[in-house]
């Protein structure tokens, strides 16, 4: 018979401030099952949409998510444009692409920094955000801000890469691809990143598919999928680049998918750039929609988006239904987090760049002892590192 | 500045962060400026992780239904004299959450708020200015 | 099939070939898009049909919609077309609103299993044979029969 021990903790934490408890059974130090329970940060956006109109959705779908605001702005612009039956003129389009791929590459900057903290590399975190700031420097030089970039609307884009604009972005392009060049070789080489990374959380490729996983968590694990080759939105089938996966299917393929993608994303937008089709960058539309349906997927930085929207003719959308691609990989998560130590849980998890905003806490319950206890990430990630501290001496 | 570098000379204000139902903007914004770019541990501002070891607590997001007494909870927690500074539009007001079920509103819905930092998300420079005036606030005396 | 067929026509066509008696509905409204309308008792049928023919192995999510008269399930399956989950074809089927049930197909699809457990928190249907359909998003002490995606559920004064 099991008795629970509930030691209430605090949460708080700089970075990896999200919103999920992850039930653990425990075999001594080693994770026999993981159930999840999300919701810390249920806010309501869904109805929420429902309350606004179409155009104001478009501010509340980008703050669903911060880090991936511009992807979600894209998949409920093309959906809505869908419902309008029209597609944005071709300048707009590629304006899309290029501000998503910016905002891949800030996203995963910001990844490979936190993964630095996550393993104890303080240095290479701070190194990383310094240079991430190269890309919000771009943004804001398009869009005036340095996150939420607020640069679609239904009918294109609301902002133009001018002439003077291009040589700065380009500069800015040749540094940040040097020194993501220089990021990924740290992971290549570095061995103890390499320790704490390799054959950790390994998620199978059949497991993968068959748990419906997407982006970098997919492809890690040599699956070939992802929602700008699947679904070509906005022009990208005019782009040449690559589909990056790693055969490892671990931690460290994830990163260096991540990795590879950034300088893919870097040479995305430098092939817009230089094809950039002139012409107007949005068509005017009427206020409200014709009724129906439509269906969007875009690939965002964590993996395929989806958004569905209803119209039934008024100013306000019937149906909006949003799935995130953090919640696609949560039963991947549960899979490849099995067999593994509670040391290694930080990496694990931040090997799927969790996108579930809040606080962290988890509950651990041991199935020999019967014993239990719930942990912030912090308290985690102090005891991860003085493991694997322990074991190098 | 030399306001915030004067004061810091006295006493480091000890920073409590806490993110209460948001999208996460405002906090890789406020982790943006403990990094490299504009880096406010050279004002001698540190995060710590405990609230009874805290001065200041910094919150971002709109508080929602289940981080409301969590909240109380850690405000409770810290010794005074203790101030807090939401971060960002969502805390100061609920920002562009209106309408949506489980967000409650600002954070002065649930605890009292010295120092409001608008913004959606936040800039760096603001809530570097907003910890200033913090801190002038201070000096002129501050809550028991 | 002629050559000039595509993909996505060709799916329709064996989807009605195959479920010609029960489909309501059934149309490709543009690239990579089908949508299917079938009785609820077909769902599982259609899905293994997706699976076995045609090797879906995705399911992107289930949209639940409260159409005041009835519910509307729709399962977003990606089937291969030229990339492995080029084609989404989006099978509707709707439930009484009065008895909000269908069998779950986390069996056929086990990455359904969370988006079955947040239309039953959001919406209040219940998945027959779900492993675990506990609570995933809304918070421990909402109340039991408060769904907030029905159409007829205002928001409280909290």
């Amino acid at each position: 018979m099991m008795s629970i021990y509930r030691i209430p903790v605090g949460p708080q934490h700089p970075a990896i401030k999200e919103g999920f408890q992850w039930n653990f059974k425990l075999d001594g130090e080693v994770i026999v099952d993981v159930t999840p329970r999300l919701g810390f940060v249920h806010r309501g956006i869904e109805k929420g949409m429902e309350l606004r109109s179409w155009v104001q959705g478009i501010y509340l779908a980008e703050r669903i998510c911060g880090i991936c605001n511009t992807p979600h702005t894209t998949c409920y612009c093309l959906a809505v444009e869908q419902l309008y039956d029209v597609e944005v003129p071709k300048r707009a389009q590629y304006l899309r692409i290029i501000i998503n791929e910016l905002n891949r590459i800030h996203s995963h900057l910001l990844w490979i920094g936190v993964l630095g903290m996550e393993i104890g590399f303080m240095t290479y975190f701070m190194y990383v955000w310094r240079d991430r700031e190269r890309v919000m420097d771009i943004v804001e030089l398009i869009t005036g801000n340095r996150v939420t970039m607020s640069m679609n609307m239904i009918g294109g884009v609301v902002y133009d890469i001018t002439p003077p604009m291009e040589g700065i972005i380009r500069r800015g392009l040749d540094y940040l691809e040097e020194r993501t060049k220089y990021y990924k070789e740290v992971l290549l080489n570095e061995p103890t990143i390499r320790a704490r990374t390799e054959n950790v959380g390994v998620l199978s490729k059949s497991d993968a598919i068959d748990l419906c996983a997407v982006g970098p968590t997919l492809r890690g694990s040599d699956v070939k999928s992802d929602a700008r080759f699947d679904e070509p939105y906005s022009s990208y089938d005019e782009i040449s680049f690559n589909l990056v996966t790693y055969p490892y299917c671990d931690v460290y393929a994830r990163a260096l998918v991540r990795a590879d993608e950034t300088l893919e994303s870097i040479k995305i937008i430098r092939e817009c750039l230089d094809k950039m089709p002139s012409g107007p960058i949005k068509v005017r539309l009427k206020r409200t929609p014709p009724p129906g349906e439509a269906v969007a997927r875009v690939e965002a930085p964590r993996g395929e988006l989806l958004h569905y929207v209803k119209s039934d003719g008024k100013e306000k959308p019937y149906r909006v239904k949003m799935r995130t691609p953090t919640l696609a990989n949560i039963p991947a998560t549960c899979e490849m987090l099995k067999g593994y130590y509670i040391a290694d849980i930080p990496a694990i998890i931040a090997s799927i760049d969790p996108c579930y905003c809040c606080t962290e806490r988890m509950l651990f319950i041991d199935i020999n002892s019967g014993k239990s206890w719930v942990w912030t990430d912090s308290e985690l990630r102090r005891y991860s590192l003085k493991y694997y501290r322990e074991r190098r001496k | 500045m030399v306001s915030i570098i004067g004061w810091s000379r006295i006493r480091s204000p000890w920073i409590l962060y806490m993110g209460t139902g948001h999208c996460n903007a405002c906090d890789i914004e406020v982790l943006a400026v403990l990094a490299p770019r504009f880096d406010v541990e050279r004002f001698g501002i540190l995060l710590k992780g405990s609230p009874r070891h805290a001065d200041v607590l910094v919150v971002t997001g709109a508080v929602s239904r289940q981080t409301a007494p969590r909240l109380k909870r850690i405000y409770e927690q810290m010794p005074n004299p203790k101030f807090v500074i939401a971060v960002g539009t969502c805390a100061c007001s609920g920002g562009v959450y209106w309408g949506c079920y489980n967000v409650l509103g600002g954070i002065d819905k649930v605890i009292p708020v010295d120092v409001y930092i608008p913004g959606c998300p936040v800039r760096p420079e603001a809530v570097i200015q907003g910890v200033a005036k913090l801190l002038a606030k201070l000096q002129g005396g501050g809550k028991k | 099939m002629s050559k000039s067929t595509s993909k996505e026509e060709f799916i329709a066509h064996e989807l009605k070939s195959n479920f010609g008696d029960v489909i309501s509905e059934l149309k490709v409204t543009g690239p990579r898009r089908v949508y299917v309308t079938v009785p609820p008792e077909s769902l599982r049928d259609i899905l293994l049909f997706l699976k076995n023919m045609f090797n879906a192995r995705h399911i992107v999510t289930i949209t639940g919609i409260d159409m005041m008269k009835s519910f509307e399930l729709i399962y977003h399956i990606a089937v291969p077309g030229e990339h492995i989950r080029s084609i989404l074809v989006n099978v509707k089927t709707h439930i009484p609103r009065d008895n909000p049930t269908m069998p779950s197909v986390v069996d056929i699809l086990p990455g359904a299993t969370l988006y079955e457990r947040e239309v039953h928190d959001l919406l209040g249907i219940v998945f027959e044979g779900h492993p675990n359909l506990e609570r995933l998003i809304l918070p421990d002490d909402w109340p039991e029969d408060e769904f907030p995606l029905r159409k007829d559920w205002k928001p409280k004064e909290v």
